[in-house]
């Protein structure tokens, strides 16, 4: 086959998509909209599946009776899984309309350009830009001239601790450091049970660790463009991170091999002190666990490992900033039904109801501080107004996956119960280069 | 009957008693552990616990409530069963072709079919969406979401298997069955039909398994080219091994009842193969 | 009238085919998929980078060795599954649907099924009296072969069952005039007429590991432990974690060409395509 030919028919299905692409007829939100559907991606629930079926039958009603569109709703299972439906979509030009993200993957949808970037009167249609949470907007784009990501839903990352096992340790409360965390830790290591649960071999915990230990350090892993993934603060918090299991001894061995659901396993046991790195819905299976009752969440450690006080240039960030926000795709045919959606999705009533109903914060402002005076999300409600946002570059899915790597491949020395400083530092110098050469590539 | 049996006898007794017994228990020990977790906690199944810690029985009522997964199991029987259909049907014509007329290249288009073997899923992920997206446009009709274009793409990996099954199976009749046939005048295709379809059913039966098979445990493309209306068992199953982020378990317990449900359509499916298997075989002794 | 199999075979598998090996001489990425055609043509870089710069030749050692224990390991197990099954005995309709289950299992599922018995806490090691890591280091790599051989070793029965069921009764009866005992009768008579259908199994059992992704990723994750980076989940994180679908169709299309290599050997001394072997 020669190169001429293939090039030729690949032009002729491009004419194919781009056909799709052209061919809007743009509906205003008023008019007549009946028969049209808005067609919206979503993560599944498998918590509240009849709950989130509801919900979607709910929301289209609704905006049925406002706008005549009805809103049909397909699910991803898993990030992978969104990220294929997303790449498709993109490259064919067609596919639904409306997608909400996790708020990682908002400069990865950046990237492609398939998504619509937020004028004046965009936020406008969705009821103002103002109506958000100032803190979740951090990811939206690379500055507010260029936002593609509407917040829908805040997920921000605490710490879970056992209040009758800090009590009978004679710990009031849990530390503000993780140099303090680990102390007490060790306090709580005693019969059979450990002072921390930890998931060492998932697949997203790890790198959130070292995310936030090195911004609290103020070097953060990436700045304008630039990997410091060599730098010897990052080199410190891999070793504080690993050290928990290896040299403090605080974490059971088995970790080695646990995701996030066998880290919250073991806390539900009653076997973890502390388990640091979940969000709101662990309260599902915890209250369903042998520590209903007895356990309390807090905000993870702000100051970072080797210190007593926040350095210099530090931020004491609790948590990324995580959840969902809303983009809207460009070869969409309906652009202002989709924005009005949001409008619908974000509005205060929307946004307390899916609370009550799913467990997710609010984004919406006047939603979240009606929450905020419960005393039992206080530190969930903390951890959102002051988590900080990845760094907003194409490239950080690859920073995120090589920050990750180095545990993936310390986990053999891990479980023979050692830190090898040689092979952690050639880790991170090849960490490194992977980290900057996908920086180099961002545009 | 009978004696005909005691001459086909492989294994003395007791040897095939032995290695029966090794082969259930490799099968079954994992597969009791799927069944122990079925009706255990989630909780429970993350801890890696081997006994559950209640009865949980409910988890085989839950799943059809999670998800969609009965209309899932309709979706899959009948995309999984027109590949099956569809691709032994094709194999034979094409076997046909080439097993018994010598052409140039015939060799070729032999190993090519194996060589296809080697193509991974995620290579052809895209192409395959593009090309349907481009073609909905050009006919005006919808493609994607569609369980014509799930089957489509199952024909792609299913194809060349079965043409390769139905080669070897081909090969084993002797030519001068379909030459006496067509001496006495039948065209061809009765002879396809007549002559060579009846005998050739454990092939036939062998490359649909494998293409309903195929069908019945692709994920990747049933996740991007199904809708919801249209999402095979699979694509269900998956979503119950899904954690919500930052915490959440997934629900293990679900998850493996609802794969042991998936399975019994396919056991029994075979069951009932059997007796083509063995009608194949008496066909295949009267000669 | 037997043009259509073949327009169809040919339009099903050459079209997509052909996109994908077009699509690998592109600079394609995620800040270029939606004009995806607009990509920068630049030849032979990607194949250049995936030799080069990648984990790619690793990834195709363990792809390869691992594949290849397995379909030497399947075949023993496959074999005597369907002479056991082959006589007849009362439920022998089921043990032979049951011993089918592991293949009908979806990947996922065996996945995390076996990642929870390979637990440094879990079955595996209370079992077998060993204790430590399984899914990580250089264990891993036997873990991955023990899931694959128990989930693949069907395909060799089934096909060996068939095979075995297609076999005419005579050949029986000449044997048991001869008075050969069992194990010469299978050695001499009965095996050698199953090599079509086996060397069929074998080939297929291969290349199904070596394009096996939903097992490896469920029972390791991603990124892999060194131990187990086989190919399919290194285009797979090329592809959708990294966004080099240039670079991940390429070295996607190198190892099928190292895998053909082989496998034309191996056709060649079998001689499976030609048929030729018996007379």
């Amino acid at each position: 086959m020669n190169r001429r030919h293939i090039g030729a028919l690949a032009a002729a299905l491009l004419l194919g998509t781009t056909l799709t692409a052209c061919g809007s007829d743009d509906d205003p939100a008023s008019g007549d909209n009946s028969g049209v559907t808005l067609t919206m991606l979503m993560g599944v629930n498998n918590i509240y599946p009849e709950q989130q079926r509801a919900w979607f039958t709910e929301v289209s009603d609704k905006f049925k009776a406002e706008t005549g569109a009805s809103v049909r709703f397909e699910t991803f299972a898993s990030a992978n899984d969104e990220l294929t439906k997303i790449q498709t979509s993109v490259v064919a030009g067609q596919g639904p309309d409306v997608y909400a993200l996790g708020t990682t993957f908002t400069p990865t949808a950046y990237a492609t350009g398939a998504f619509v970037e937020l004028k004046k009167e965009d936020w406008d249609k969705v009821g103002g830009r103002e109506r958000f949470l100032p803190a979740t907007l951090g990811i939206s784009g690379p500055d507010q001239e260029h936002e593609v990501g509407i917040p829908f839903a805040s997920r921000p990352f605490v710490m879970a601790y056992n209040k009758d096992l800090l009590t009978a340790a004679g710990i009031d409360k849990p530390a503000d450091s993780w140099d303090g965390l680990r102390d007490q830790a060790k306090q709580l290591t005693k019969d059979g049970t450990y002072g921390l649960a930890i998931g060492y071999a998932d697949g997203f915990d790890p790198w959130k660790f070292i995310w936030a230990m090195t911004t609290q350090a103020g070097t953060p892993v990436v700045k304008d463009g630039k990997a410091a993934l060599d730098s010897p603060n990052t080199k410190t918090a891999y070793q504080a991170y690993l050290g928990w299991l290896a040299t403090d001894k605080v974490v059971d061995p088995a970790a080695v091999g646990w995701k996030n659901a066998q880290a919250i396993a073991a806390f539900g046991e009653g076997k973890a002190a502390y388990l640091p790195m979940v969000s709101a819905s662990s309260k599902v299976s915890l209250d369903k666990s042998k520590v209903a009752g007895k356990y309390a969440y807090a905000v993870m450690p702000t100051i970072p490992p080797g210190a007593t006080s926040l350095p210099s240039g530090g931020v004491a960030a609790t948590s990324i900033l995580s959840g969902d926000n809303v983009v809207v795709a460009k070869y969409s045919k309906h652009k202002d039904l989709a924005l009005a959606l949001v409008k619908q999705l974000t509005s205060e009533e929307s946004q307390t109801s899916y609370y009550k109903t799913f467990g997710e914060l609010p984004t919406n402002q006047a939603a979240a501080t009606a929450l905020g005076s419960d005393p039992a999300l206080a530190a969930i409600v903390e951890s959102a107004g002051r988590s900080a946002s990845t760094p907003f570059t194409g490239g950080w899915g690859q920073v995120q996956l090589a920050l990750t790597n180095v545990v993936v491949q310390s986990i053999p020395d891990l479980s023979a119960g050692k830190v090898d400083d040689g092979k952690l530092t050639g880790l991170l110098g090849q960490a490194q280069s992977t980290a900057q050469a996908a920086l180099d590539k961002a545009k | 009957m009978r004696r005909s049996d005691e001459v086909a006898r492989l294994l003395p007794g007791p040897l095939r008693a032995l290695v029966l017994t090794v082969l259930l228990l490799i099968v079954l020990g994992p597969l009791a552990y799927m069944a122990l977790a079925s009706v255990s906690s989630d909780l429970a199944v993350a801890r890696g616990a081997l006994w559950p810690d209640g009865f949980h029985i409910d988890n085989y009522a839950k799943i059809w409530s999670t998800t969609n997964l009965g209309r899932g199991l309709v979706n899959s029987v009948l995309v999984a069963g027109a590949v099956a259909v569809v691709s032994a049907f094709v194999a034979l014509l094409s076997a046909y072709v080439l097993v018994r007329y010598a052409f140039r290249g015939r060799i070729a288009v032999l190993r090519a079919l194996l060589a296809l073997q080697s193509i991974p899923g995620t290579l052809l992920l895209l192409p395959v969406f593009v090309l349907f997206a481009s073609a909905a446009t050009a006919l005006g009709v919808t493609i994607i979401g569609t369980r014509w274009a799930v089957l489509v793409t199952y024909l792609t990996f299913a194809l060349p298997f079965s043409t390769w099954v139905m080669v070897t199976y081909l090969r084993e009749l002797p030519p001068e069955l379909d030459e006496a046939a067509r001496v006495d005048g039948a065209s061809p295709w009765r002879v396809l039909t007549r002559v060579i379809a009846p005998l050739s059913w454990p092939g036939l039966v062998v490359s649909g398994v494998f293409a309903f098979l195929l069908g019945w445990n692709d994920v990747l493309f049933a996740s991007v080219l199904t809708n919801p209306d249209t999402r095979t068992a699979a694509v269900e199953l998956q979503i119950f091994g899904a954690s919500q982020e930052g915490g959440a378990l997934p629900v293990y317990g679900q998850l493996m009842a609802a794969a042991l449900v998936c399975a019994v359509p396919v056991v029994g499916l075979y069951l009932v193969f059997q007796r083509y298997l063995v009608a194949g075989l008496t066909t295949g002794g009267v000669r | 009238m037997f043009l259509p199999g073949g327009v169809l075979t040919l339009l099903v598998i050459g079209v997509p085919l052909a996109l994908a090996l077009y699509i690998s001489l592109l600079d394609l990425d995620q800040y270029s998929i939606r004009e995806w055609v607009g990509a920068e043509f630049i030849g032979l870089d990607n194949y250049v980078e995936a030799v080069r710069d990648s984990h790619l030749v690793h990834a195709i050692g363990i792809s390869i060795g691992y594949s290849a224990l397995v379909t030497v390991g399947c075949l023993p197990i496959g074999l005597a599954a369907a002479v056991a099954t082959q006589d007849r005995f009362k439920g022998r309709g089921l043990v032979r649907s049951v011993l089918l289950v592991p293949y009908v299992l979806p990947a996922f599922v065996v996945g995390s099924t076996w990642r929870i018995i390979f637990q440094p806490d879990g079955v595996a090691n209370e079992v077998l009296g060993t204790s430590g890591l399984w899914l990580n280091g250089p264990r891993s790599f036997w873990a991955l072969v023990i899931v694959q051989l128990w989930a693949g070793w069907p395909l060799v029965y089934l096909l060996a069952a068939a095979g075995l069921q297609s076999l005419d009764t005579t050949v029986h009866e000449a044997a048991a005039l001869d008075g050969a005992g069992w194990w010469a009768k299978l050695r001499h008579v009965i095996l050698p007429q199953l090599r079509g259908p086996v060397s069929l199994a074998l080939v297929i059992s291969f290349l199904h590991n070596v394009n096996s992704f939903t097992l490896p990723f469920v029972l390791f994750g991603v990124p892999s432990p060194y131990d187990v980076e086989v190919l399919p989940v290194l285009t797979y994180v090329e592809s959708f974690q990294n966004f080099e679908f240039g670079l991940s169709v390429a070295m996607a299309v190198v190892s099928l060409i190292l895998v053909a290599i082989p496998m034309a050997a191996y056709l060649r001394a079998v001689r499976l395509d030609t048929g030729r072997s018996r007379s």
